[in-house]
């Protein structure tokens, strides 16, 4: 990642100058790979749209293919959303399940109540988690490193209990939507797109984070904050913000899926696998990178699904979680993308940096 | 229910919290590992428990003897194979918070498959009686388990104040490099610690199998618990975690007799957040050192 | 024989580049010693290695003759090794006596640590005034002579102490000197890292010059004080004579 030039604040004080805020070190030669970054992001944009297409001809079993898309757009969705606060900032939350919930809630809501198709209340949901990000960063960024972790999860319990225990929306039995009013066969179709929006939009938000002065600031953060508080960044918000911004895309992701599920409850949303998933594949992927989360959600998807077909859906699968989960931090933590960049050699395609 | 009864019961209860979380604290003290795991821990403690109420009628609090070792060993098993290889690296307690988080999930997973999802609960003759002090009724399962606790913790405590390794141990939680200057071996120190840490959660494993019913996922509940509790009493001190765990337990009753049993883990997260907002650092705990 | 003899050591911090880049000297024993050289150079990461903090990529550390590479720490200490680093090694929730007491950790014996720590107090009489206070309240000199007097406890054959006057106001930083200067006295070979080249010279025998990781020179120490060359090349801003107003 090349510094920009412009390196001066406001007061006319360098910011950021002497830090090495390279968290992945940047490859020189950068100019030879734009055109096939390009390219390759123009295939990749065509591919996802024009999949529930392409796949009619192609595969059996139709739905079941679009869900398995549907399902990778929304860890895309999910896993470049949370490495905004968790890769750039290097602040491990691991209660993001809370805007996943909020997002598929208010979605739910606006849909029993009001009638309000959540496709269309996406980013009102994805708003309302980010609102909830704000002020629930306000209280748990006032904490550091493990006690911040802490924190995170004490608010995902937090929202557990009391949306375990409030009527208004179902309680611990949960919320019943309205069906889709569409032949089955193209049911998941409006899903998949819905989706996919929100994919792009996470990986778009979390490519514009990366290249701004903000990104900057946030991995200066994640390098050592204190000298990033030296260098005059204000620590403070740059966090919050970062942990609000990494809501939005997650609460729609959550409109989107509580919506496919047409019953919601809590524990769907809050389980802790979710936010173990969401980890793994930043870290799998490449942590501080945006083509990490998109690799690491792509891979894991891909592995469940191999061995769903293996082993039954089994409790065997949180094992393989975990034990992926181990072995990556032991002997490739810096993810897929991360290591081949420090080998040199990261194709063109996947240096979004 | 009258205020010393649910003085007293939260002052049992209280004790078996402040056993987990010593374990818990220890572990973060010495060797800056934040254990997600630890929860995930007592639970095997509970089960090999279960299966050995279930096949030999072996009393729980008996087990201990059996229990506790067997969790020290592999204590000091995981840190060594684990541990050593992330030492060096940059946001080294992040890292130990990830990788607990993946062995918490590999032995749910695991737990899972063996004994299935079924709720399992260890009932020896005591988890039926109680005991009646005045007009304080005392259930025996919480008074043996808060006695064994009570037990363990002067016994932690001890072992730290007079034994050559406790003080070793204690020197490395105040100043890792400074005890390694004076001649303590903290590779090693590291490992005993984590045993014992270990040995702590077997305890509190078999404890605990008698005291509430338990299935592979209800140790994401304790571990929040204990978490937020350690947050709360300040990381890495004994101390903290100890006082922070009655006082825990001790509002929990009290909140739990007026509103209730949910609300009581709901208020407890409430003060977490609000004393967050108002003393990161928690009651006890000195400025982080990372 | 030399007490400590060190040959082409190459030494550098986790994966990245070598700080030490062949160092070769010989310590005798009962002699003083301090590391001078310009920033960079791998002063305090060569006291590091023989301390068995870090470990040699290259090369042999020989303490009385034996091979001592990639020992650890408290090895190196039970061998009579005794490093003093420059951050605070202190136990800070500890009182000054217990702080003592650790030093004698590896000591078995209670009556003899019992033994060692009166002597401490005698060569420092300030730490026994403030033996119940907690060390982590104490002045910078002081929390330095609590540093100091703690290698006493093991009775070293060797101390190493990198930069002793860091932080301190000039008059303890001498105090701090004139205490090193009394270990020689009671035996003890002595090595400072000093980045006050002035300071460290004139209270040790000999000097190393370190630069770039290897040794560029050494002597007796008045003559690297005395000598222009030396002065401008390795120890040119400490040294630059104060222009008169």
């Amino acid at each position: 990642m090349t510094h920009e030039t412009e390196k001066l604040d406001t007061t006319g004080i360098p910011v950021v100058d002497q830090l090495d805020v390279d968290v992945v070190p940047s490859r020189p030669g950068r100019a030879e790979g734009v055109l096939s970054r390009r390219v390759a992001l123009g295939l990749v944009l065509a591919l996802i749209l024009l999949f529930p297409v392409i796949a009619i001809p192609v595969f059996s079993s139709y739905a079941y293919v679009l869900q398995v898309g549907m399902l990778t757009l929304m860890w895309i969705s999910m896993s470049s959303s949370w490495n905004i606060i968790g890769g750039f900032a290097g602040y491990i939350s691991l209660g993001h399940g809370v805007f996943y919930a909020i997002g598929g809630y208010s979605a739910g809501l606006a849909l029993a109540h009001w009638g309000i198709s959540p496709f269309l209340f996406l980013p009102v949901a994805g708003l309302a988690a980010m609102a909830v990000g704000l002020l629930a960063g306000l209280i748990t960024l006032r904490t550091r490193g493990p006690a911040f972790i802490v924190a995170t999860i004490a608010m995902l319990f937090l929202f557990l209990l009391w949306f375990d225990n409030w009527e208004f929306i179902g309680a611990s039995s949960g919320l019943d939507l309205p069906l889709v009013d569409i032949p089955v066969r193209w049911l998941k179709v409006p899903f998949y797109y819905a989706m996919s929006l929100s994919a792009i939009g996470a990986v778009y938000l979390s490519y514009r984070v990366a290249h701004s002065k903000f990104g900057l600031g946030l991995r200066a953060i994640s390098e050592d904050e204190t000298k990033a508080e030296v260098a005059g960044i204000n620590t403070r918000w740059y966090k919050v913000i970062a942990f609000s911004l990494s809501a939005f895309f997650i609460g729609t992701a959550g409109a989107v899926y509580g919506y496919s599920l047409t019953h919601l409850r809590p524990l769907t949303f809050f389980a802790i696998a979710v936010a173990a998933r969401m980890v793994l594949m930043s870290i799998i992927g490449g942590r501080g990178t945006v083509a990490g989360p998109v690799v690491g959600a792509i891979l894991i998807v891909g592995v469940n699904e191999f061995s769903v077909r293996q082993f039954g859906q089994t409790e065997l699968n949180i094992v393989v979680t975990g034990a992926i989960l181990v072995a990556a931090l032991l002997f490739f933590p810096q993810g897929i993308v991360g290591s081949l960049r420090k080998s040199g050699r990261l194709p063109a395609f996947l240096d979004w940096d | 229910m009258n205020w010393v009864q649910i003085l007293v019961l939260g002052l049992l209860l209280g004790s078996v919290y402040a056993m987990m979380a010593s374990g818990l604290t220890l572990l973060f003290g010495v060797m800056r590992v934040v254990n997600l795991a630890h929860a995930a821990f007592i639970l095997i403690a509970s089960y090999i428990t279960y299966q050995l109420f279930e096949n030999l009628t072996l009393d729980p609090i008996i087990s201990l003897v059996i229990t506790m070792p067997l969790m020290f060993g592999l204590g000091v098993v995981i840190y060594l194979l684990l541990f050593p290889r992330i030492e060096g690296s940059p946001r080294y307690v992040e890292m130990t918070v990830l990788l607990t988080f993946g062995l918490a999930l590999v032995v749910e997973g695991l737990l899972t498959f063996v004994f299935t999802g079924t709720f399992r609960s260890v009932r020896p003759d005591y988890v039926s009686t109680s005991i009646h002090v005045g007009n304080i009724f005392i259930p025996s399962n919480q008074l043996y388990a808060s006695a064994v606790s009570f037990v363990l913790l002067i016994g932690l405590w001890a072992m730290l104040r007079f034994t050559k390794t406790g003080t070793a141990i204690r020197a490395t939680m105040q100043n890792r490099g400074a005890a390694q200057i004076v001649g303590v071996n903290v590779k090693r120190i590291s490992a005993i610690a984590f045993g014992t840490g270990m040995a702590l959660a077997g305890a509190a494993g078999s404890l605990l199998s008698f005291l509430f019913p338990f299935f592979p996922g209800k140790h994401w509940q304790w571990i929040a618990l204990l978490l937020s509790l350690i947050v709360l009493g300040g990381m890495g001190s004994i101390k903290g975690a100890v006082i922070g765990a009655l006082l825990l337990a001790i509002a929990s009753a009290v909140v739990t007799d007026t509103f209730g049993p949910t609300w009581s883990p709901i208020t407890f997260y409430l003060t977490l957040f609000l004393i967050l907002l108002v003393r990161p650092q928690g009651l006890f705990g000195a400025k982080l050192r990372l | 024989m030399a007490l400590l003899e060190i040959e082409d050591v190459v030494a550098g911090y986790g994966p990245g580049p070598d700080i030490l880049t062949g160092v070769t000297l010989s310590i005798e024993e009962g002699t003083s010693y301090c590391i001078v050289g310009p920033n960079g150079a791998g002063k305090s990461t060569l006291l590091r290695t023989i301390a068995g903090i870090l470990k040699p990529r290259a090369g042999e550390v020989r303490l009385d003759g034996t091979i001592v590479n990639g020992s650890r720490p408290d090895q190196m200490l039970a061998a009579g090794v005794c490093f003093v680093p420059q951050d605070a090694s202190l136990f800070p929730t500890m009182t000054v006596r217990e702080n003592l007491v650790m030093g004698g950790y590896l000591l078995g014996d209670r009556a003899l640590k019992r033994q060692r720590l009166e002597m401490v107090f005698e060569t420092f009489p300030a730490l026994a005034e403030r033996k119940s206070q907690n060390a982590g309240t104490l002045s910078g000199g002081e929390q330095q002579m609590v540093t100091l007097g703690r290698s006493l406890m093991v009775e070293p054959k060797m101390v190493m102490i990198d930069e002793p006057s860091l932080g301190l106001a000039p008059m303890i930083a001498d105090q701090i000197f004139e205490k090193i200067r009394g270990f020689r006295e009671l035996g003890i070979t002595v090595v400072l890292v000093e980045q006050n080249a002035v300071k460290g010279l004139e209270s040790v025998d000999w000097g190393f010059v370190l630069d770039l990781g290897s040794k560029e020179f050494e002597g007796p120490a008045d003559g690297i004080l005395a000598d222009p060359r030396i002065r401008e090349l390795y120890l040119g801003k400490q040294l630059a004579p104060r222009e008169p107003r």
